[in-house]
């Protein structure tokens, strides 16, 4: 009997074939076709000349030198508060640490407008102190600058959490010893920390470059109305400014895109996945870097860096949100909740936007989540050749820009589906269809994690009671991971409740989302309302946030960003 | 029976179907305007055409003129436009559509308030307002603009901010309306460029920049700044001595429309007194001359409106964009 039980690897695939078949089926489906169809319409288009236009190579510059300046920015601040948070005795490291972090769960659209209403010399804030600019200066934030200082300050929580994750991986043995032998702090910091942190420091940089470069809402914002554009919203101009007409230079951009945002990221999966199989020591890193005198102005300085990227544009957009209209003065008797009223209660529009952000972030991380539990428990009894096929074809749409998913959803959908006959362009599912392929692993990393920790053994005493598959993820495996499962779809939800860059092509009448009626109302210049869009959401966020952390405990290390 | 539950599966599938589409196509009786209205007046006139015909349910979808052309040509081009009603900045841009023949007659339309050459005498669109483009500035600006040459003057060097014909149906007609009008023709534009004007986005774009501070001087159409004013915004709109260019804002109903008698309810309240008002009470001048203006505008018979030639800009429609995009290309 035991001879015929399933091999921890590689066997056990009998009775799942069928099972197995129908998951990779999906997968197909989800992560590769729009691709492939991507890229079956750029290489019939061909037109290279398309891609050598001047506005495409500036566009294309824009995108590579504020991608490389931003994941600068990152590195450099992302990893001083990394040092202070994961080093150093530095008080208050956790409500710093959870707020920096918080600070990248704000919609990339959102943080952008908070910016913009913080900066500018109407700025409610900046008159309160009086440092306001004169009247008749440029907003400092729109612009190049702008797009480069806030993608910046947005990803480098990103950094932060690489690192904090890397650190954890060092023996504090070699620490000790080093100490032994007479070395400094700031010696030991620059020769045993720094160059066993290599590999993560390269990931973060590879990663933070990923993420601006794909960012939509932020060069949007900030660089639209300066005529700064990127890749993203050259696309996005040249898809509203000319409708379906223009799809085939925004599909050869978007291969553009992928090619230039691929190796990076492939680059910085390698690097992380190289330095994981290295053993820490019997410790990990203790908090070596006693602060000293220094604690007041280190607390000082991470608390002004939380101010300015959490807490300054948060209340910028209170201010903004509560003045009686943009520009006019805000004063105890001026402030009004009028515009809040106004999107909740109503705009059709607005309201409408808030439904659907939650139906369809809502029905994604469903659908995700009830395919993540027998999806990953595939995946993990699958064999490492399988695991090494699918697992990057899972990630490539999440790993792709947003914008270039977008443009693979149309070209699929734009023509009726063949054999059904029925067209999903410009109804909710093409959304729901995006959301779901975008997101699909994002669900599946916890659950991964959580079933590669599980014990077999319940599992194949179960099997040999005769009980199957499904009975077995019901019985055995879902009582153990459903954290995890319902950790990565909450997530999801996150992610997708905060999107624009997909559903900014997507949307129709009737399917906006709150992503594009933020954008749409900004860009009409009722920037009150925005902004009390932008809150309300992002108060939804925070409610989610809250709900994710309370499973935290029973979750795999390393599943929620904001827990280190 | 065979003929009976065929009918039945039909109207399964048409339940189907009604539930796939987005909502705003889901009730019977459903109508879908697609107009460049800023949100808010969208909604406000949804809501007042609702109070009139509560059986009619009418959504909108929003965005500047030629984005929301190029939306609808794009679903026209797919066989499956979602709009039954436009109501969108310019009557050159409905010419356009009325040639290329989308656009359905409303014979029955009653016309007699308006003055003759306001609407289309075909009858396949209608003004609703007034929407004149001249100069809006911050309060805190050095000097109060009077004319256009003013946007020229060293004092407002890299102050001055327009909306981009590519972004907004008014101000490809403002274009037009300047530069066969001031003496300099297009080197009006090229001087505005050389002084550091800024040509980006839509009207809202510019409010934001002068309301703002960040821009002291800017070309928009007049509700704006006024509606602005009054809500305690540091900016004041002027009517330049040369004179203004406009636009009608019309309405107009597509032939493909499903629902023909709720469109034409639609276009008719526009039309009305009622609507008229309600456009006035908006804080826009309304189209019919007998509807009195709202607060903050001038005497209308003081409002000079410079002469304008749709024909000769529909047909160099093209050629407009890429001249202005040529100049203010950086």
């Amino acid at each position: 009997v035991i001879a015929s039980l399933p091999a921890r690897r590689g066997g056990g695939l009998g009775e799942s074939r069928l099972w197995l078949g129908v998951l990779f089926a999906i997968v197909l489906i989800l992560a590769v076709l729009p691709v492939a169809r991507l890229l079956g319409q750029a290489a019939g288009g061909g037109a290279l000349s398309l891609l050598l236009q001047p506005a495409s190579l500036a566009a294309a510059w824009n995108s590579i030198e504020s991608g490389v300046l931003s994941a600068a920015l990152a590195l450099l601040l992302g990893g001083g508060m990394a040092v202070l948070l994961g080093l150093s005795d530095l008080p208050q490291r956790r409500p710093i640490g959870i707020l920096f972090v918080l600070s990248m769960l704000m919609a990339p659209q959102v943080t952008a407008l908070a910016f913009t209403v913080m900066a500018g010399p109407a700025s409610p804030l900046l008159n309160a102190l009086g440092l306001a600019p004169a009247a008749g200066t440029p907003n400092p934030l729109i612009g190049k600058g702008g797009v480069i200082l806030v993608l910046g300050l947005h990803h480098a929580p990103l950094v932060t959490i690489l690192l904090l994750a890397g650190l954890k991986t060092i023996p504090h043995e070699l620490v000790e010893a080093a100490s032994l032998a007479g070395a400094g702090k700031a010696a030991i910091l620059r020769w045993i920390v720094l160059p066993l942190m290599g590999p993560q420091l390269v990931a973060a940089s590879l990663l933070a470059f990923v993420a601006a470069f794909g960012n939509f809402g932020i060069p949007a914002l900030l660089g639209m109305p300066a005529g700064y554009l990127t890749l993203p919203t050259l696309i996005f101009r040249q898809l509203v400014g000319s409708g379906t007409g223009a799809i085939d230079q925004a599909a050869i951009l978007s291969m553009a895109m992928a090619v230039l945002v691929l190796v990076p990221a492939a680059g910085a999966a390698a690097v992380l996945a190289r330095s994981a199989t290295r053993r820490g020591g019997d410790r990990p890193l203790q908090r070596f870097l006693g602060l000293g005198r220094w604690r007041m102005p280190a607390l000082a300085l991470a608390w002004t860096v939380v101010g300015i990227v959490l807490l300054l544009p948060l209340g910028a957009l209170v201010a903004s949100a509560i003045a009686p209209t943009y520009g006019a003065r805000l004063t105890p008797s001026s402030a009004t909740l009028a515009h809040f009223a106004e999107v909740l209660w109503r705009q059709d529009v607005t309201v409408r936007a808030f439904r659907n952000s939650f139906a369809f972030a809502g029905g994604a991380a469903l659908v995700l989540a009830l395919l993540a539990l027998p999806l990953a428990h595939a995946l993990d009894r699958a064999s490492s050749r399988w695991r090494n096929l699918l697992l990057p074809l899972i990630e490539l749409p999440y790993a792709l820009p947003g914008i270039v998913l977008a443009i693979a959803c149309i070209l699929l959908f734009v023509k009726p589906l063949p054999l059904v006959g029925l067209t999903i362009y410009a109804t909710p599912w093409i959304i729901l269809f995006a959301y779901a392929a975008r997101f699909l692993p994002v669900v599946l990393k916890a659950p991964m994690a959580a079933i590669a920790q599980l014990e077999r053994a319940q599992e194949e005493a179960a099997a040999v009671d005769g009980a199957g598959l499904l009975a077995r993820l019901r019985h055995v495996v879902l009582p153990a991971v459903w954290p995890a499962v319902a950790a990565g779809g909450l997530l999801a939800f996150l992610l997708a409740f905060n999107e624009l860059t997909v559903s900014a092509l997507l949307w129709t009448a009737g399917t906006e989302t709150l992503g594009v009626v933020l954008f749409s109302l900004e860009e009409a210049g009722l920037v009150s309302e925005a902004s009390a869009v932008a809150l309300s959401a992002t108060a939804v966020v925070a409610l989610l946030v809250v709900a994710v952390d309370r499973l935290g405990d029973r979750l795999p290390e390393g599943t929620l960003p904001w827990r280190f | 029976m065979e003929r009976l539950s065929m009918n039945r599966s039909i109207a399964a599938l048409a339940m189907a179907g009604a539930l796939l589409a987005s909502p705003a196509l889901a009730a019977e009786g459903a109508l879908v305007l697609y107009t460049s209205q800023p949100q808010t007046d969208a909604q406000a006139t949804i809501d007042a055409f609702k109070a009139e015909h509560p059986e009619v349910e009418i959504s909108f979808v929003r965005d500047g003129t030629p984005k929301i052309m190029a939306k609808l040509r794009a679903e026209l081009a797919a066989g499956a436009p979602q709009a039954d009603l436009l109501l969108i900045a310019d009557a050159v841009t409905m010419e356009g559509l009325k040639r290329d023949d989308v656009l359905m007659a409303h014979e029955g339309a009653d016309v007699s308030a308006y003055p003759e050459g306001l609407h289309d005498p075909a009858k396949f669109w209608f003004a609703t307002k007034l929407i004149t483009t001249g100069i809006v500035y911050n309060d805190a600006a050095p000097f109060v603009p009077a004319s256009w040459e003013d946007l020229l003057k060293p004092e407002a060097k890299g102050l001055v901010a327009m909306p981009s014909p590519l972004s907004s149906g008014a101000a490809l007609i403002h274009t037009v309306s300047l530069v066969s009008n001031l003496p300099e023709g297009w080197g009006y534009y090229e001087g505005l460029a050389a002084n550091g004007a800024l040509a980006e986005g839509g009207n809202g774009g510019v409010l934001k920049a002068v309301a703002g501070g960040e821009k002291l001087y800017g070309m928009i159409v007049d509700f704006m700044p006024i509606r602005e004013k009054a809500k305690g915004a540091p900016v004041t709109f002027v009517f330049p001595e040369e004179g203004v260019s406009a636009v009608t804002e019309p309405v107009a109903i597509l032939k493909t429309t499903k629902n023909p008698e709720a469109a034409k309810a639609f276009v008719d309240f526009l039309l009305s007194k009622k609507g008229q008002e309600m456009a006035s009470a908006q804080g826009y001048l309304p189209a019919d001359p007998s509807v009195a203006p709202p607060e903050g505008y001038p005497a209308r018979d003081t409002i000079r409106i410079l002469p304008f030639d749709p024909a000769a800009a529909l047909a160099a429609e093209q050629d407009n964009r890429a001249r202005f995009e040529a100049i203010f290309q950086k």
